[in-house]
């Protein structure tokens, strides 16, 4: 029984191995941008060889995968997605680009210097059928069969790859869509990729639902191909196991799930980060966290209150509206990899360009040349060139130095300077990130305990907290593979819903219960489809539900089981009080509806994730100290006592400056901080 | 009311007033930036809070509401969010109740105005909800939800229409009173209020959403309050109030000075029609200093096209606005307004004396005082030169919905076009209507085809309805819809631009007509025309071709690759318009530009106007 968790950013590949005894292991290998199955891949032949096993053998015992892939997020934002065509109802062909008059998205009402708005599907592509379904979802004009063909002429003519079903009301009736839709695949086979809107998003309000299907389809082949390449992959190595992937809403679902609503994997990567972050903050007593996750390529925060992971249905993603539910995380492109450089004024800046993977940074001698994060942390003596992810790469300090050179001279800095300079850029760039990011929401970061993760978390981690004022900093154990981690602690699962129009005084609880009762059953078998055959699925109960007339529902829990007229006054109840706890009042006397039911199925999974405890030791970390070394602290070189992260014990306080070397990342733990080794394994940073 | 520019005056302490430096009581650049953002957050949450909780369509779905905090001397400290005429100058229906009130003020208090006269709100179904943050004894804020309500108890349902009597024949004038006093519901007048209104229930809902806010409000102030001290917070306020108006005064500095002219018609004033209406502006730029003087605009009308002074001024410093430093959009306070005096006599059009009616001021005159001032500051600074944008054109419908038996109100922004183009840019697509700066959301669809018994037919953008220009504006739109209820009534009040246009820029087109036809069941169609009252029967179908934004720049010095665009790609622009308008001859075969024909006709046209 072996459970893995995979985690593919923009320059690692991170892979966390948890064995049938409560074991983990971290492997890190480069990320295959070109293909990123093949990064995957070699990620799981290292895990083998460390297991000092055969690949197939080693592969053979895995029962589950977990994956996160920041590939759906990155087709959309870097516009590489599918060409696409558009079948959508005559009359309605532009609600996708008239976006319900929406401009004003992360721009001020007061700033009219706005560049239009430019759809996924250009206008010559979104072509009408006459067709007709009413709100009652009755079907007033069905599908004509030849304004769908002359359509999908078009689209075979001007060589589309994907095609999005949009049609009003199909929420209400799908026949429509279906039909449409079933002429697709008769046409073109799977050599296009398809997407209906009520498959992705079955509610009211055609621009959100119209949309999100844009989106599912435009990324939907890269998607697609990926995962049946895995998958490929997979089984030649012996696969038999499962493999789930990480939805947006931080639930995981079966790959062939993911492959037909592409869409749900948008921010997968990332998605799992907040549940790492969470996890730790319930271990060591921290209820308000910011979390971030510093990779090669970007950093990814979020910020968690009371304990809640923030969730949103009203996300924009680059400049289209994405109305599934998703983990509210907050990126910017700046990670080891990003590179440094001067901008026309003669200023230093770094990122967002990064080396990535290939060429990476100059230290990595892959033939990058331009000084990147990583250049300036090895020249400053940080990251420790010979004993990079373990040894593994082997970090070129003077390949390093002639990079940062290139900048230094025209700034008329020494080598050091420059790297000083790179090191404080990117801090204050991430800081200020994380300021907005929690100001704009009215916190004060300093009521939070930083959590950092990501292989270049530990370096900065502390200069970013210092310069936010915040005093205490976590560096989980597993840092270097955070969002791997994140991924174990994770519900397999979905949430599944159906649109129940009444009012609360016509509802008979009898009726409700049979449409619970067929939400689970679907759910149950869906889960089996999926061959998980670990406990039976726990399911909660909600419904929607919204005074008569108001245009928004609360999402209310409901008990087990409905029986009784009084049973559903209880859930009336609830609403009322919920509704005044949000929005400050109730409306006792009004008539309430009951909108939609939903059921979120969930398997309990049967990973032990506790972390097996450190032995506890001295206060003096004096056991585990492993060698000296020249870093550079406030513009000095210091020989500065380096520790080896394997031998330290729990109770250890190691204070600064220090250097703390784990296989898969860095601690630097800068003057005036002092680090405790907690029994998990995390680092504590505290300011003295 | 005519010496308001000059209270204004007083009240700011004088347009002239240099500026304080920032004295010797810093503070640390983290709890400035927590505080100022602080504030700028609550009033999204304020105004997400309505439109979670609304009932209303246009409130909920379309958002057309405003929300504000003011400090205690009602200087304003936060405007993020909102339609302009609502609330940029809000500090005036401040002040007037602090000065009805004087010492009966209380912490817990709420005061409802929508008096255009007593309590400034530009029309009467404009509801604004005000409650001022106590700190001790003194109010050390207020916050303010202004909202339009379904119905407000005029002489129709709705809003919008365009012959009233006077004022009062526009609604029920609430003049700013305590309708809440030290947290205690004033019954007695709630119960005149709501029984003075149709769909009283749904009124109070929304009422109820709007105090609601504020009430979030004044918890969050409080919060900000408890943990910096009230000596931080009002610190911070005056720090950005002044940092502000340093960079609006550096902005205004850096404009060559000048007199610079704009001006603006609606179609008629509803009473007398088709006889245009017409508001002027002559901006000033005198070193740090901008002055907007409308006094040659028309006098004010027996219709209901008329501003009072407060709607005026707030259109005008929302249109001056767009051409400072985009970096300071997000943060606009008092220090913005200082250096910007507005001037409108009594008795003009832009500052009606009692009893003018005002129910049509958002669209017309707002509309078009922000077309005014967007037309002068364009000359001042072509870099910066905004279009008007596609005018507004809705309407609304009332009738007996014959599936609930009920009354319903039917508003909406269906189909005004797009915006203008800027200087580098075509006009935005989608955004609805100058008045609202984008702020407005469209309906979807679907969900006005459940809460309204009409069908859909269509709701397209419309081939060549853009202004056209080097930047063209973002197109206009073809919108039909069929009766499927019973007999209904239609105002066309809320719309504008069948017979006067949005201005161009620098050689760029005007915006173009907007036409409604009621097309009857037996094929009759009639002209349905703007600022009037008409009947549509089930089956009737409303048709309505609108304009798109105007254009910055000539036509003729348009990329011709980007007129290409708009025929092939786009679908926006015919042959016939790419070779009359722009100049660009496109085979009609190949769909490939005529280079030599182009550069021919291009060459023929000679140069492209002065500018």
């Amino acid at each position: 029984m072996v459970s893995i968790a995979i985690d593919v950013g923009g320059t690692f590949t991170d892979c966390l191995v948890l064995d049938g005894r409560g074991h983990l292991g971290q492997f890190k290998s480069p990320t295959t941008p070109d293909d990123p199955s093949r990064g995957f891949m070699n990620s799981l032949e290292k895990a083998a060889r460390h297991a000092a096993k055969d690949p197939r053998d080693f592969i053979g015992e895995v029962d589950v995968i977990i994956h996160g892939t920041t590939l759906a997020t990155n087709a959309l934002l870097t516009e590489r997605g599918a060409k696409l065509g558009m079948l959508t109802t005559e009359g309605f062909r532009d609600e996708l680009e008239i976006r319900r008059g929406f401009k004003n998205i992360r721009t001020s009402m007061y700033n009219l210097a706005v560049p239009p708005y430019k759809p996924l599907v250009r206008r010559y592509l979104r072509l009408p059928v006459r067709e007709r379904t009413l709100y009652s979802g009755a079907i007033e004009t069905p599908v004509e069969l030849s304004s769908v063909s002359a359509a999908l002429d078009k689209f075979e003519a001007e060589g589309v790859q994907a095609i999005a079903v949009c049609f009003l009301h199909s929420y209400a009736n799908p026949e429509n869509e279906r039909k449409a839709a079933q002429m697709c695949r008769d046409r073109f086979g799977d050599r296009v990729y398809i997407a209906t809107s009520h498959d992705i998003l079955p509610v009211s309000g055609e621009y959100e639902r119209f949309s999100t299907t844009v989106v599912s389809a435009y990324i939907g082949p890269i998607v697609s191909d990926y995962l049946l390449a895995l998958e490929d992959r997979l089984t030649e190595m012996g696969f038999t196991g499962n493999l789930l992937m990480v939805r947006s809403d931080a639930l995981v679902q079966s790959a062939a799930h993911s492959r037909r609503q592409a869409v749900t994997l948008i921010n997968s990567g990332p998605a799992a980060a907040p549940t790492a972050a969470h996890f730790f903050g319930r271990l060591l007593g921290h209820e308000d966290l910011i979390s971030i996750d510093m990779g090669g390529t970007s950093l990814d925060a979020s910020l968690i209150r009371h304990g809640e992971i923030p969730t949103t249905t009203e996300s924009w993603v680059g400049d289209e509206r994405v109305a599934i539910k998703i983990i509210e995380t907050h990126s910017i492109g700046a990670g080891g990899g990003s590179l440094a450089w001067i901008d026309s004024l003669g200023l230093l800046r770094v990122g967002p360009q990064s080396a990535g993977s290939a060429p990476g940074p100059a230290c990595y001698g892959r033939g990058g040349e331009k000084p990147t994060v990583t250049d300036a942390d090895v020249l400053l003596g940080y990251v420790p060139a010979d004993y990079f992810l373990a040894g593994e790469i082997k970090l070129d300090a003077e390949r390093a130095r002639r990079a940062i050179l290139t900048i230094a001279e025209p700034l008329k800095m020494t080598e050091s300077e420059a790297a000083q300079a790179i090191f404080r850029i990117v801090n204050s760039l991430m800081a200020d990130q994380v300021i907005e990011m929690s100001t704009k929401r009215g916190y004060d970061v300093r009521d939070f305990a930083l959590i950092v993760g990501g292989g270049a978390g530990g370096v900065h981690g502390a200069y970013i907290a210092d310069l936010l004022g915040i005093p205490r900093v976590i560096i989980p154990k597993y840092a270097a593979l955070y969002s791997a981690f994140g991924m174990f602690a994770m519900d397999m699962g979905r949430e599944y819903s159906q649109s129940c129009l009444v009012r609360a005084d016509k509802l008979d609880p009898e009726r409700l219960e049979d449409l619970y009762g067929e939400l689970a059953e679907k759910a149950t078998a869906d889960l089996k489809e999926s061959h998980v055959d670990e406990s039976e699925p726990v399911s909660t109960r909600t419904a929607q539900i919204r005074y008569v007339g108001q245009f928004h529902d609360i999402e209310v829990a409901l008990p087990g089981t409905l029986r009784s007229p009084e049973d559903i006054r209880q859930v009336v109840e609830t609403f009322h009080a919920r509704h005044k706890e949000l929005y400050k009042f109730d409306l006792p006397a009004r008539a309430i509806e009951f909108r939609t039911c939903s059921l979120r199925a969930t398997l309990a999974r049967k990973l032990d994730l506790k972390l097996m405890p450190l032995a506890q030791g001295q206060i003096d970390p004096g056991a585990a100290w492993k060698r000296m070394r020249r870093c550079l602290f406030g513009g000095d070189w210091i020989d500065t006592p380096c520790y080896d992260g394997q031998r330290l014990l729990a109770g250890n306080v190691i204070p600064g400056p220090a250097i703390i070397e784990e296989e898969a990342t860095t601690i630097v733990v800068p003057d005036g901080f002092d680090c405790a080794v907690d029994t998990s394994g995390s680092y504590l940073l505290t300011r003295r | 009311m005519g010496q308001l520019s000059m209270q204004s005056r007083a009240a700011d302490g004088g347009p002239g007033k240099p500026l304080q430096a920032e004295t010797d009581r810093p503070l640390d650049p983290l709890t400035l930036s927590t505080i100022w953002h602080s504030l700028q957050r609550i009033c999204r949450e304020m105004r997400r809070v309505i439109e979670r909780t609304a009932q209303s369509y246009l409130i909920s779905q379309l958002k057309d509401i405003s929300v504000g905090i003011w400090d205690g001397d009602g200087n304003t400290v936060a405007i993020p969010v909102g339609l302009p005429i609502q609330f940029v100058g809000a500090k005036y229906s401040v002040r007037y109740i602090m000065k009805e009130y004087g010492d009966d003020i209380y912490s817990g208090d709420v005061f409802l105005a929508n008096d255009p006269y007593r309590g400034y709100s530009c029309h009467p179904p404009d509801w604004g909800y005000f409650r001022p943050i106590f700190q001790g004894s003194r109010p050390v804020f207020w916050t303010l939800a202004r909202a339009h309500v379904e119905d407000t108890g005029a002489a129709f349902p709705g809003a919008y229409f365009s012959d009233p009597y006077d004022v009062h024949s526009e609604g029920l004038l609430i003049p700013g009173v305590k309708v809440i006093e030290r947290g205690r519901e004033q019954r007695d007048i709630m119960r005149l209020i709501f029984n003075n209104v149709r769909l009283a229930e749904g009124v109070r809902n929304d009422s109820y959403a709007m105090i609601a806010a504020t009430q979030l409000a004044e918890n969050r102030l409080l919060d900000l309050i408890g943990k910096y001290g009230i000596e931080t917070v009002q610190r911070c306020v005056e720090i950005m109030q002044a940092r502000t108006e340093q960079a609006v005064r550096a902005c205004i500095s850096a404009m060559p000075d000048g007199v610079y002219r704009g001006e603006s018609s609606t179609d008629d004033d509803g009473v007398e029609l088709d006889v245009p209406v017409t508001v002027r502006c002559d901006v000033t730029v005198n070193g740090e200093q901008l002055t907007i003087d409308f006094s040659r605009s028309d006098a004010q009308r027996k219709g209901f096209v008329n501003c009072s002074y407060p709607s005026t001024y707030s259109c005008s410093v929302a249109s001056a606005i767009l051409f400072l430093d985009p970096a300071l959009a997000e943060y606009h306070n008092e220090g913005t307004m200082r250096p910007i005096e507005v001037i409108a006599p009594e008795g003009l059009v832009v500052n009606a004396k009692y009893p003018a009616p005002m129910g049509g001021a958002p669209v017309s005159m707002g509309g078009n005082i922000q077309e005014a001032v967007m037309m002068a500051m364009s000359q001042a600074l072509p870099t910066r030169a905004a279009a008007g944008w596609g005018r507004r054109y809705g309407q609304y419908i009332y009738g007996i919905d014959p599936r609930t038996g009920g009354l319903y109100v039917f508003p909406g922004y269906h189909a005004e076009g797009g915006s203008g183009a800027v200087w580098g840019y075509d006009g935005y697509q989608g955004s609805a209507s100058l008045g609202t700066l984008g702020e407005i959301a469209r309906p979807n669809t679907e969900d006005y085809e459940i809460r309204f018994p009409w069908k859909v037919i269509s709701r397209e953008f419309r081939k060549d309805s853009s202004g056209a220009g080097r930047w063209r504006g973002g197109p206009g739109f073809h919108w039909e819809v069929v009766n499927l209820g019973g007999d209904a009534g239609m105002h066309t009040g809320a719309g504008q631009g069948e017979t006067t246009f949005a201005h161009g820029c620098l050689g760029g087109r005007p915006t173009m007509p907007n036409v409604c036809h009621i097309v009857h069941g037996n094929g009759e169609k009639v002209l349905a025309k703007v600022h009037r009252l008409h009947k549509v029967v089930r089956g009737d179908h409303v048709v309505k071709d609108t304009s798109g934004g105007g254009g910055v720049g000539p036509p003729e010095e348009r990329d011709p690759m980007a007129v290409l665009e708009d025929v092939t790609i786009n679908e926006l622009v015919t042959i016939e318009t790419a070779r009359d308008v722009y100049r660009v001859v496109i085979d009609r075969a190949t769909l490939q530009i005529d280079w030599e024909r182009t550069n021919a006709l291009r060459e023929a046209a000679g140069p492209a106007e002065s500018r």
